[in-house]
C-alpha cells in the first residue's frame, strides 16, 4: 500500500481515557453480547433429556455477561485498575481528564468522576427510571380501569407489573443518595470530592450497564413473577427472568460500591471542626441509608446467582424435587428485603429533616433523638424480615417474635415523626414546596405506617395478606413518604445544582395534584384490598370495580402532576431565575460555594464552627 | 481554580487509611456474602427436603457421598500459604528491605495460582453432576464462588508484586498493607468453605 493515510487514528499521545466515551461503550458491549451468543450457540452442548431449557439460559446469561464486561470495558472502568496492576498510576493531568476539566457537555456521557457530574447523571437516570417505570403503572391501572381486563394479554400484564416494581424499587434505592448524596454530600461536608471517584463514576455506569438486560428481558418473555421473583417460579418463568437476575446482580455491585465509597467519604473527610454533632442530619440520613444496603445488597446478589444456578445449571438450591426450598429464597430476599425499604425511607426523610429547620427557621428538634430513630431503625430493620412471610407456612412459631419485633419499629419511627413535628411547632413557616412536603409527608407516612402496624399483625395478616392492602400500604410508605421527600429534595437544592430556581408556581401545582391524585389512588386501593381483592391480578370481581376506578382517576391525576414537575425541571432548568448564592439563607456548607461550584469545590477548605442549625434558640 | 491543595499532595497515611477503610467497608459486603452462602448451606442441610441433600441411590444413580473436606481444607492451607508469603513481604518493606517484599509478593502471588489450579481441578473432577440433589449444589456454589474470589486475588497479588518489582513501594506502602488484609479475608473465607463443606 503506497496511499498514504495522512490522518492518524490517533493523536499522538491521545490516551486510551480519552477516546473510551458512552459510545464505545454501547458499541463494545453491544459487539461481546452478540460474538458470545453466536458462539455460545454454536459451541454450547444440546440439553440432555434430563436437562431441559438450561442451555436456553446459559446463552442468554452468558452473553447477558459479555455485554456487561463489554459496556464496562468501553466505558474506561478497567482503565483504572489495569493501570494499578502495570505500577503506571494515573498521572494528575490524567486525573484531571477523569474529573472532566474543561470538557463541557462531554463530561457527561464519559466516565467522569468529578461528583458533581456523577449527581447529575444519578438525576438524569432516576428521573429516566421513573418515567418509564410511570408508564408502566399507567398501562397497569389502565387496564384495572374495568373489572374484565383483557385490554393487555395476561402474560404482558404479569411483566409489566413485575418490571414495573422492580425498575420503581431501584428508582426509589437511588433517588435521594444518587443525585443528592454525590453532588450535594461531599459539599456539605466539606470536602473536595468523593473518597473514591472513580468508584463513584463506576458505581453510576454500573447502573447503566444493568439497565440493558432488563430491557432484553422484556423480548424474552419478561418478569412473570413480581418484583420479588419468588421461586420456585422463577426458576420456570420464561428467560426473561434472566434479565431479572443480571440487572439485579450488577445493581447489587453497584450499592455496595456506593455505599462503601459514601460511606468512607463521609468518616474521613469531614470539614475540620465538622463534630458528629455538627454533621447535617442528612449526612447521617445518607450514611444510615447506604450503610445498610451494604450488608444487605449481598444477600440479594447471591439469591439472584442461585437462581441462575438453578436455571442454568439445574442446580437445586430452590428446587423442592432436588432437595431445594422455595422458602430458602423467601429468607435470602426479605433478609435483603426489609432493610432495603429503610434503605429507601431515611435518606428521604433525613433529606426533609434538613430543610424543616431552613423553613422553620427553628433548630431542628432534638437532634439527639433524630440521631436515635435513624439508628433505631437501621438496627431493628434486620431483625422483621419474616414478617412478609407469615403466611407463607415457614416456621409458624416465629410469627410471634417477628411481630413483636417489626412493631417495635415503630418506636424509632416515632421519633422521627416527632422531630419533625417538634422542628414545625411554634415555628414561622416559609411556605415552600419542601415545607409543605414535610405535612406531606406526616399525613402519608402516618397512614403507611398504621397500615403496617396491621399487617404486622399476624391474625390481620392472615386476612390482608397477597391482598391490593399490602400494595396500597407500600405505595403509601415508598412513595407517599419517599418520594415526597425526594422530590422535595429535588426543589430545595436544584439552585445549588442548576444556579436556577425551581419554578415556583409549577412546584405548587405538581405538588397538589400528585399529592390528591396519590391520595385518592390508594386511599381506593385500601378500601379494594381490604374488601378482598387479590394484588397482581389482571382482571376482577365487579364488586371491585368502584374502587379501582377510583385509583385509576387518582393514578391519571398523579400523572398529570408528574409531567408538570417533568416540565418544569426542564424549563427552570433551561431558563428559570437566576439563583441568588443561598436562595433559602440556609446554613450548611453546600450554599457558600456559589454557581458554577468549581471543580474542586473549595479552594481553601473550610472550617466548622457551629452547628448547621443555628436558627436561634429551641422553643420547648 | 487552585489545585495547590488538591488531594494529589495530601499525605501518604491519610490517603491509605482512607483506603483502607473503603476496602474494609467492601468487605462487609463481602462478607455478608459468604455468610449468606453458610446460611444456604446449613439451611438445606438442615432441611433435608424430600431427603435429597445427599439423594439415595436410584436405578439410574449410585447413592451420593460428600467429597472428603480435604480439597476444601487443602485450598485454605494454600491461601494461607499466600498470607505468611504477602506477609514476610509486608514486614520487608516495613524494614525497609525491598528484596523481602520483592521475594514475600511473588511467593504470594504463586501460592494464588496454586489455589486456582487446585480448585479448578476440584470442581472438574467433582464426581457428579449439578443436579445431584442440594448437597452437591452447595458443593459447587462454594467452589465456584471461591474460584472467583481467587480469581480476584491473583489480580491483586500479580499487581502488587508487579509494583513491588518496579521500586514503587520505596516511598509508602499502604498498599501492601491493604492488600494484606485482603490476604487474611481471603484465608477467612476459605476457611468458611472448609468449615461447611467438612459437615455434610
Ligand atoms: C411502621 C412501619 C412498618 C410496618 C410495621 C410495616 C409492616 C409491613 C408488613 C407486615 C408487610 C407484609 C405484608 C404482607 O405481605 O402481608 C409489609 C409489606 C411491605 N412494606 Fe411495610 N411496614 C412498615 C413500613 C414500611 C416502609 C417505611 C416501607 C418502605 C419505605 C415499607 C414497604 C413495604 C413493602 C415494599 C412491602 C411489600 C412487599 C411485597 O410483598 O411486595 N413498609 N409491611
Ligand atoms: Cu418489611
Amino acid at each position: 500500500m503506497t496511499t498514504v493515510m495522512s490522518k492518524p487514528v490517533s493523536a499522538p499521545g491521545k490516551s486510551i481515557i480519552e477516546k473510551l466515551n458512552f459510545f464505545t461503550a454501547l458499541a463494545l458491549g453491544a459487539l461481546s453480547a452478540i460474538v458470545v451468543w453466536r458462539l455460545a450457540l454454536q459451541f454450547l452442548p444440546q440439553d440432555t433429556e434430563v436437562r431441559l431449557f438450561t442451555r436456553e439460559d446459559k446463552i442468554t446469561l452468558l452473553s447477558m455477561t459479555a455485554w456487561f464486561v463489554g459496556f464496562m470495558t468501553g466505558i474506561g472502568a478497567l482503565v483504572g485498575p489495569f493501570r494499578w496492576l502495570m505500577g503506571k498510576d494515573l498521572t494528575h493531568e490524567e486525573n484531571m481528564f477523569l474529573a472532566g476539566k474543561d470538557m463541557g457537555v462531554k463530561r457527561y456521557f464519559r466516565y467522569t468522576t468529578d461528583h458533581k457530574v456523577v449527581g447529575i447523571q444519578y438525576l438524569v437516570i432516576t428521573m429516566l427510571i421513573f418515567g418509564i417505570g410511570g408508564i408502566l403503572a399507567m398501562l397497569i391501572r389502565t387496564n384495572l380501569g374495568t373489572p374484565e381486563g383483557g385490554w393487555i394479554h395476561p402474560q404482558a400484564y404479569n411483566s409489566i407489573v413485575g418490571t414495573h416494581g422492580i425498575v420503581m424499587i431501584v428508582g426509589t434505592i437511588i433517588m435521594v443518595t444518587g443525585p443528592f448524596g454525590n453532588f450535594i454530600m461531599p459539599i456539605m461536608i466539606g470536602a473536595r470530592d468523593m473518597a473514591f471517584p472513580r468508584l463513584n463514576a463506576l458505581s453510576f455506569w454500573l447502573i447503566v450497564a444493568a439497565a440493558v438486560p432488563l430491557l432484553w428481558g422484556q423480548f424474552l418473555g419478561g418478569i412473570s413473577t413480581g418484583w420479588t421473583a419468588y421461586n420456585p417460579l422463577a426458576s420456570q418463568a420464561p428467560l426473561g427472568m434472566d434479565g431479572y437476575i443480571m440487572f439485579i446482580c450488577i445493581f447489587a455491585i453497584s450499592t455496595m460500591v456506593a455505599g462503601a465509597n459514601i460511606t468512607t467519604t463521609v468518616v474521613k473527610m469531614r470539614a475540620k471542626g465538622m463534630t458528629w454533632n455538627r454533621t447535617p442530619i442528612f449526612i447521617y440520613g445518607v450514611v444510615a441509608s447506604v450503610a445498610l444496603a451494604l450488608p444487605a445488597f449481598p444477600v440479594f446478589f447471591l439469591s439472584q446467582v442461585l437462581s441462575a444456578m438453578d436455571r442454568a445449571l439445574d442446580t437445586s438450591f430452590y428446587n423442592t424435587a432436588g432437595g431445594g426450598s422455595g422458602w430458602l429464597y423467601e429468607n435470602l430476599f426479605w433478609i435483603m428485603g426489609h432493610p432495603e425499604v429503610y434503605v429507601i425511607l431515611i435518606p428521604a426523610v433525613a433529606a426533609l429533616m434538613e430543610m424543616a429547620p431552613v423553613f422553620t427557621r427553628n433548630p431542628l428538634f432534638s437532634f439527639n433523638v433524630a440521631i436515635m430513630g435513624i439508628a433505631g431503625i437501621s438496627g431493628l430493620s434486620i431483625l422483621v424480615w419474616a414478617h412478609h412471610m407469615y403466611m407463607s407456612g415457614w416456621a409458624p412459631l416465629l410469627n410471634t417474635p417477628f411481630m413483636l419485633t417489626t412493631e417495635l419499629i415503630s418506636i424509632p419511627t416515632g421519633m422521627l415523626f416527632l422531630v419533625l413535628v417538634g422542628t414545625l411547632w411554634r415555628g414561622r413557616l416559609w411556605m415552600t414546596m419542601p415545607t409543605m412536603s414535610i405535612f406531606a409527608l406526616l399525613w402519608n407516612f402516618m397512614i403507611g405506617g398504621i397500615t403496617g402496624i396491621y399487617l404486622s399483625d399476624v391474625p390481620a395478616d392472615a386476612f390482608l395478606h397477597g391482598s391490593m392492602y399490602v400494595t396500597a400500604h407500600f405505595h403509601y410508605t415508598l412513595m407517599g413518604a419517599g418520594l415526597t421527600g425526594a422530590l422535595a429534595a429535588l426543589v430545595y437544592w436544584f439552585p445549588a445544582m442548576t444556579g436556577r430556581m425551581f419554578d415556583k408556581k409549577l412546584s405548587w401545582i405538581s405538588f397538589w395534584m400528585v399529592q390528591i391524585g396519590f391520595n385518592i389512588a390508594f386511599i381506593g386501593m385500601f378500601t379494594v384490598g381490604l374488601a378482598g381483592q387479590p394484588r397482581r391480578v389482571e382482571a376482577y370481581a365487579s364488586t371491585f370495580n368502584t374502587g379501582n376506578m377510583i385509583t385509576t382517576g387518582g393514578a391519571y391525576l398523579i400523572m398529570t402532576g408528574m409531567l408538570v414537575l417533568l416540565y418544569g425541571v426542564i424549563s427552570s432548568w433551561r431558563s428559570g431565575v437566576i439563583a441568588p448564592k443561598n436562595p433559602w439563607q440556609a446554613k450548611t456548607l453546600e450554599w457558600t460555594v456559589g454557581y458554577p461550584v468549581p471543580l474542586e469545590n473549595f479552594d481553601v477548605l473550610p472550617v466548622v464552627t457551629s452547628d448547621p442549625y443555628g436558627y436561634g434558640k429551641a422553643k420547648s | 481554580m487552585s489545585v495547590e491543595t488538591h488531594a494529589h499532595h495530601e499525605h501518604p497515611d491519610v490517603v491509605g487509611s482512607r483506603n483502607r477503610l473503603g476496602v474494609v467497608l467492601l468487605l462487609v459486603a463481602d462478607i455478608a456474602f459468604a455468610l449468606s452462602m453458610i446460611f444456604v448451606y446449613f439451611y438445606l442441610r438442615q432441611q433435608n427436603v424430600n431427603d435429597m441433600w445427599l439423594p439415595a441411590a436410584t436405578s439410574e444413580h449410585p447413592a451420593i457421598t460428600p467429597l472428603a473436606s480435604g480439597a476444601g481444607w487443602t485450598v485454605t492451607a494454600i491461601a494461607a500459604f499466600g498470607l505468611l508469603a504477602h506477609f514476610y513481604g509486608l514486614k520487608g518493606v516495613r524494614a525497609g528491605n525491598q528484596t523481602q517484599l520483592k521475594l514475600g509478593s511473588l511467593v504470594a502471588l504463586v501460592a494464588s495460582i496454586a489455589a486456582i489450579v487446585y480448585q479448578f481441578n476440584t470442581i472438574a473432577t467433582a464426581p457428579f453432576t449439578f443436579s445431584d440433589g442440594a448437597y452437591v449444589s452447595c458443593f459447587y456454589m462454594f467452589a465456584i464462588l471461591n474460584f472467583v474470589h481467587i480469581m480476584l486475588t491473583i489480580f491483586i497479588s500479580l499487581g502488587n508484586w508487579n509494583r513491588a518489582r518496579l521500586g514503587i513501594y520505596k516511598s509508602d506502602h499502604w498498599h501492601v498493607d491493604i492488600v494484606n488484609v485482603w490476604w487474611v479475608w481471603m484465608v477467612v473465607s476459605s476457611l468458611l468453605g472448609a468449615f461447611a463443606l467438612s459437615h455434610p
